[in-house]
């Protein structure tokens, strides 16, 4: 990324004189992205014709991309496309949400694109939803994680300092060129939302102990590609261990893949009731 | 009034020189120590092994719960600390002498290491690294952070690892943990000791 001076919006110009230019053009290149999230949910806030609020489920890789391998053979992007089908059936019949796959069948989506989705549907929630793999034999357990800033990233801790104050980020904001827009790359939306994704995570963490007998297990941060980019709260569930035997048998059977998506269903239902932006 | 001036002037100096000499005793210290090899310095008893040793602090992860615990081990004192590094990365791929997990595909290489000024090691690994990776957030967090909290640990120069595949920047190892920048140690992963 090139740091270039010209690309500073007049508006940030209270932290200026504390950064190095670099460190600049990125908090500037977030904060035009959140404030575009912003502008893309308005519509439906603004209520012409009163759009439903969107969900956004992203099955975990896909195509080419098989993510990692059971004993027996299975592959991470099947089982998550079965979660998210069942997840997004529980959504779509109990809440007034709709409900965007970033994929709904067996192809290569990129990182930076399942984001992207989320973003360009002004997403409300996005949950990116897994399998996990360990070169431990012992391995096993359902996690849930929200995205951990590199604490080398300045600007990213800069940016987390507005928790989410989004509007008022997007009124600190003067005009833009299209072309330093279209270079964005999203790249650090969800430092804005951490304090909610961490709140979401927990919620669905509580219920997958509750659902499955897990000891309880806390949540988890770890710096996920997939996440970055997303402005809006966002976690990503790790349903159980492909790589353990007995519970790759676990994650193919229906019965499982069910009880995974109604506890991670129930997380976000009670999250969702206690308002998302606490 | 000019008595006290000149008294806080010394003051001042002898701070400065005091602090200038623990910056020089300190700085390029690597914690990696030159074990004065002694089957090296008692010739009688091992004249063949002349090469010097020093002493290493790996981690990998432990099959129970995917901490990370310290195993020390002797490696072949290298020309540079950049040298020491592959070394260590070397030891770390073979895997635990012990019962402890070895976080990489077998066939792993590290290709070339180099250490910045700024503390950023950039550590170019073979493609098998990430063609052979199982994937997995958790085999991902594993790889990666025995990697950073090893060489952070072992050497003083190093602040933070840059991990390349191939001699290229990577997005990911395999799906999940973002490679695109330099990584910091993570120590809430190492087993407390």
């Amino acid at each position: 990324m090139s740091s270039d001076a010209g690309s500073i919006p007049a508006a940030s110009i209270f932290f200026v004189n504390k950064m190095r230019p670099q460190t600049l053009h990125r908090v500037a290149a977030a904060a035009l992205a959140v404030s575009f999230a912003v502008l893309a949910r308005a519509p439906s806030a603004g209520g012409q014709a009163k759009q439903q609020a969107t969900i956004v489920i992203d099955p975990g890789h896909g195509g080419l991309d098989v993510g990692a391998k059971g004993k027996f053979g299975r592959l991470e992007k099947d089982i998550t496309l079965a979660i998210s089908f069942k997840l997004k059936a529980l959504i779509e019949q109990n809440l007034a949400y709709r409900v965007v796959l970033t994929r709904d069948k067996d192809i290569d989506v990129s990182l930076e694109n399942r984001a992207a989705v989320a973003n360009n549907n002004g997403a409300a929630l996005f949950l990116s939803i897994h399998v996990n793999g360990s070169f431990r034999k012992n391995a096993r357990g359902s996690e849930s994680y929200f995205l951990s800033l590199n604490a080398t990233d300045d600007e990213t801790r800069k940016l987390a300092y507005f928790e989410n104050s989004s509007t008022s980020l997007q009124g600190r904001i003067a005009g833009e060129s299209k072309d330093d827009v279209s270079m964005i790359l999203w790249d650090m939306a969800q430092a804005a939302y951490i304090k909610q994704s961490s709140r979401l995570a927990e919620e669905i963490q509580t219920e997958l102990n509750r659902a499955l007998g897990i000891e309880n297990r806390g949540i988890k941060q770890a710096d996920f590609k997939v996440l970055r980019g997303v402005a809006c709260p966002a976690v990503l569930v790790e349903a159980a261990f492909i790589s353990n035997p007995q519970e790759e048998e676990k994650l193919v059977s229906e019965d499982f893949q069910s009880q995974v998506a109604q506890a991670v269903y129930n997380g976000l239902a009670s999250f969702l009731k206690s308002g998302i932006s606490k | 009034m000019a008595d006290s001036k000149k008294t806080l002037a010394a003051v001042l100096f002898g701070l400065l020189v005091v602090l200038v000499v623990i910056f020089l005793v300190t700085s390029g210290r690597e914690r990696i120590r030159k074990t004065a090899n002694p089957a090296a310095s008692a010739a009688a008893s091992a004249p063949s092994d002349e090469r010097p040793t020093k002493k290493a602090t790996l981690f990998f992860p432990r099959d129970d719960d995917g901490l990370l615990v310290a195993e020390d081990r002797d490696i072949p004192a290298g020309a540079s600390v950049d040298r020491d590094a592959v070394m260590v990365l070397t030891e770390l791929i073979k895997g635990s002498s012990g019962s402890l997990v070895a976080a990489f595909p077998p066939e792993t290489k590290v290709d070339d290491l180099f250490i910045t000024k700024d503390g950023t090691a950039y550590v170019d690994f073979s493609s098998d690294l990430a063609d052979k990776h199982p994937s997995g957030t958790d085999a991902e967090t594993s790889t990666v952070f025995s990697v950073v909290n090893t060489l952070t640990f072992n050497f003083r120069s190093i602040k933070k690892v840059f991990i390349l595949i191939d001699g290229r920047e990577r997005e990911t190892l395999a799906g999940h943990l973002s490679l695109e920048r330099a990584i910091l140690p993570n120590y809430s992963l190492n087993v407390k000791r």
